[in-house]
């Protein structure tokens, strides 16, 4: 192409060529497939409203909360492409005051996502709305009470996480017989400050690898800043449940200029075992191991983030045992070592899965 | 133009070229998904079942079919997870 040799051509080049290229390239990416409905006819998706509910209660360094969490998940689908999906959160974190009292505290409510699903073929989904960031697993995957293993925050969690207002590509596919290519690439355009609803510009993506055989995924993700100091995020995530033991293993490395850090978590089901059955397969075992390492920004900002004022260590061991399904009791006990203090902090709860369907359920 | 578009025109360009290539691929080189007896659709359904949701979470219980159907279009976006799993999960758990 030798016209992109000159000044001109180059210009015409970005203000012509470029712009057909990814027309073409976006009409056949986005095209749907014909024959790629998702359900039989018998099998209609239904709207549903699930979600978890949990009760908590801490001690960490002394000081006890009681934390109430309802979290509220509707989906409803329309038709076989479309799916609009929100999540709230009312949490009540309840307190003595100093000097003794009643417990007391501030109910917060706070908006997830609420977003519109479009699959457009078997490789893209376009969302629209409010979206939780894919940045990491923990984020999207593995927040839900139900879901993570324990109970206490990874120390990490806040960095490139803050909520997203805009569009996001997704999708997943094979690549081939022994690897699944999935991938979420997205815009957030709006800053927004108003408590509960909280957002900020940004750009970025996410792109993973699964291997079903050996079953584990890596993957790594990206996240640019569009507003304030406009820096960059990295992240790296692993997800690991080898087939020949009941062991699950998820970890997320993340450096940035708020503060770098990784956590390591490994849950052991203890259905292996040959005594007492009925009870050690309900039980798993939870051992973390997290560092954070201070960023480029000051302390005061670092705890307004919810990220440690100093470069901090913590190790966590946690049960949990499975009541029935989607019940479980959940307990922990975690040692945080740091220049800002050294503590304890225990945890025992109960998190609930629940799910109702909002329509005509089908034969069961 | 500046990187960051560039930048996500490369990632498409790049998706969208092992999206075309993978489906050709997948039709060649899987023929156990082709398999027609219901078992071993079943059988295959649950493999996939234990490797994509094992991914994040314990088992949980079959739901009714429809319900079923709306929590894998929700998993679907949510974990990624490919359209030939999510068929076969969503067979697995409503048979």
């Amino acid at each position: 192409m030798p016209y992109l040799c000159t000044k001109a051509g180059r210009q015409r080049w970005r203000q012509t060529v470029l712009p057909r290229l990814a027309a073409l390239l976006l009409l056949g990416f986005f095209a749907p497939a014909g024959g790629h409905s998702q359900t039989a006819d018998t099998e209609k998706a239904v709207p549903i409203l699930s979600g978890t509910a949990g009760f908590l209660t801490s001690v960490t360094a002394g000081q006890t909360l009681l934390d109430t969490q309802v979290n509220p998940v509707l989906l409803l689908p329309f038709g076989d492409r479309w799916l609009v999906e929100s999540r709230g959160e009312f949490e009540g974190r309840f307190q003595r005051a100093p000097g003794g009292g009643p417990f007391g505290g501030p109910v917060n409510k706070h908006l997830d996502y609420l977003q519109v699903d479009y699959i457009a073929n078997p490789h893209v989904t376009i969302t629209t709305g409010r979206f939780l960031t894919p940045f990491g697993i923990f984020n999207e995957r593995l927040y839900p009470m139900w879901i993570r293993a324990l109970q206490p925050d990874p120390l990490i969690l806040p960095i490139a996480t803050a909520a997203s207002d805009g569009t996001m590509l997704r999708g997943g596919f094979p690549v081939s017989r022994r690897a699944n290519l999935n991938y979420a690439a997205y815009v957030s355009v709006a800053s927004i400050g108003v408590n509960g609803v909280e957002s900020e510009r940004h750009v970025g993506g996410r792109l993973g690898v699964f291997f079903p055989g050996p079953r584990l995924e890596v993957g790594a993700s990206w996240q640019k800043v569009l507003q304030d100091d406009r820096k960059n995020g990295l992240g790296f995530h692993l997800a690991w449940q080898p087939s020949a033991v009941p062991l699950s293993v998820h970890s997320e490395f993340v450096r940035s200029n708020q503060g770098s850090g990784y956590w390591m978590e490994g849950a052991y089901r203890l259905s292996h075992l040959y005594f007492w059955q009925k009870a050690m397969r309900r039980t798993e075992l939870v051992a973390r191991g997290q560092q954070f390492f201070s960023g480029n920004i000051r302390s005061d900002a670092a705890q307004q983030l919810g990220l440690p004022a100093a470069n901090t260590s913590e190790t966590d061991f946690g049960i949990n045992y499975f009541l029935k399904d989607g019940l479980k009791a959940v307990g922990s006990y975690g040692r945080q070592l740091s220049s800002a203090g050294n503590f304890n902090q225990w945890t025992v709860g109960i998190a609930y899965r629940f799910l109702t369907p909002l329509g005509r359920e089908g034969t069961p | 133009m500046k990187p960051v578009p560039i930048l996500l025109l490369v990632l498409l360009a790049a998706l969208a070229a092992f999206a075309g290539s993978s489906s050709k691929k997948e039709a060649l080189e899987t023929p156990v998904v082709h398999a027609t007896d219901a078992d071993s659709m079943r059988a295959l359904g649950e493999q996939r079942f234990r490797a994509n949701c094992g991914r994040c979470h314990a088992a949980p219980q079959k739901f009714p079919p429809r319900a079923t159907a709306t929590v894998l279009r929700h998993m679907r976006v949510r974990a990624t997870i490919t359209d030939e799993d999510m068929r076969l999960v969503l067979l697995y758990m409503t048979q």
